[in-house]
């Protein structure tokens, strides 16, 4: 008899951690925000003519800022982004589109632009536009962004917040990944707000 | 056996679920919610030198926004700030800088040099309190109308209608507090309640501590 009661115990012990798990809320791997209003909707310029974070409602939108000239920060992420739509599957990736908008217009032409993104994944686009309007978009992003100390005209750096956004079907800023996420986090998070 | 495991899983859903309720009913943890993201900026201060957004990563910041025409007492906004300052050994913040912020919606009038001398009338301490504007009119109305959510106007005579208020920022430049209305409680001793919260948070920022702080994000226990 205390045999079967050590079982049952034991058994229930087993399923109370089962259920911890199992119920546990999801811990992003970003940091989420709560945001009352919709994003910013802003209107830039791919090669295939103006695109608007609005145009992409109904899909999870990531956002990142960078430039094609970016030597390490900008492919080390959105080749994580690449990756991490490709270990979700193509029913997933199809939900979810990557846009990244160039900091550098001067040398980032959005037929440049679309051939930089094609390597990291072909559902990827790439805008940009005048200085005024980035200035606009990027402050209102939280994204600071300057040409580096020592630049010359023609070949110069650009320092800039390196964070990846998340935008949620609903046009909502949801997610703030920082620099360094890896595939699987992203996957991770990714894979949860679909659910959604 | 079937009936105690049957009573096993009920007793371990029942638990589940008032722990849930529990938690959200005493929040036993509280938290400041994650607004949004605090607009970037590149300003130019009292010293006539950038001052960005960029340079108080990892700090808590606390805007206000006016202009030094505006006629005193102008709301109280330079009190709260001193009071708030005079005040901050009586939270405890950890490792954690406070910096405060006063952008001017004048940059006409509000030059370098005028943002210095108003900073000394008032007795600023500007190793931690800086004053900025910039001359580009269309951004700085991005910064503090759509970023900060803080409504001006300029009414043409001199002066300036706007909405008094106070923006607190984390140290990753998410806002966690906005004080824009007169309540009960004076903005000082809430501002000074809610940095002590965010340091806080910011402490069990690690491991499980995280998961807590994470789970009174969910259950939206906010402090007051």
């Amino acid at each position: 008899m205390k045999f079967k009661a050590a079982i049952v115990i034991g058994v229930v012990i087993a399923g109370l951690a089962a259920g911890v798990y199992f119920f546990r809320p999801h811990t992003f791997h970003g940091t989420v925000i709560q945001s009352p209003d919709p994003s910013y909707n802003f209107t830039l310029t791919s090669a295939n003519g103006n695109v608007s974070l609005s145009d992409y409602r109904g899909k999870l939108v990531l956002v990142y800022f960078g430039y094609t000239f970016c030597p390490d920060i900008c492919p080390a992420t959105l080749a994580n982004v690449g990756q991490a739509l490709k270990k979700l599957g193509d029913d997933k990736a199809s939900q979810i589109q990557t846009i990244m908008v160039s900091l550098d217009p001067e040398r980032d032409t959005p037929e440049k632009l679309a051939e930089y993104v094609a390597h990291f994944h072909p559902s990827f686009i790439g805008i940009t536009g005048s200085n005024e309007k980035l200035a606009e978009v990027t402050s209102l992003y939280g994204i600071f962004y300057e040409r580096s100390q020592g630049s010359t005209e023609e070949n110069y750096l650009i320092d800039h917040t390196a964070t990846l956004l998340v935008i949620d079907r609903e046009g909502y800023l949801k997610l703030v990944f920082p620099f360094g996420v890896t595939v699987d986090e992203i996957a991770d998070d990714l894979k949860y707000m679909l659910r959604q | 056996m079937n009936k105690y495991l049957l009573n096993g899983f009920y007793a371990l859903f029942a638990v589940i679920v008032i722990s849930a309720f529990a938690f959200k009913i005493f929040q036993p943890i509280k938290v400041l919610p994650r607004m949004q993201l605090a607009p970037a900026f590149n300003l130019t201060d009292q010293n006539d030198e950038h001052f960005t957004s960029e340079e108080l990563r990892g700090k808590f910041v606390l805007y206000t926004f006016t202009y030094t025409n505006c006629p005193a007492p102008c709301y109280n906004l330079n009190t709260t700030m001193q009071e708030v300052q005079s005040r901050l050994s009586e939270v405890e913040l950890g490792d954690v800088d406070v910096a405060f912020v006063t952008v001017s919606f004048d940059p006409d009038r509000d030059t370098a040099a005028v943002l210095k001398t108003y900073a000394e009338a008032i007795d600023a301490d500007t190793t931690k309190w800086s004053f900025a504007t910039t001359t580009n009119k269309s951004l700085l109305k991005t910064i503090i109308g759509a970023g900060f959510e803080t409504y001006y106007e300029d009414n043409g005579d001199g002066e300036f209608s706007f909405t008094p208020s106070f923006v607190l920022v984390d140290g990753w430049g998410i806002v966690r507090a906005e004080y824009r209305y007169q309540t009960e409680v004076p903005d000082t001793d809430r501002i000074l309640r809610h940095l002590g919260v965010l340091a806080e948070e910011v402490s069990n920022s690690t491991g499980t501590s995280k998961l807590a702080y994470e789970a009174a994000h969910l259950f939206l226990c906010y402090a007051p």
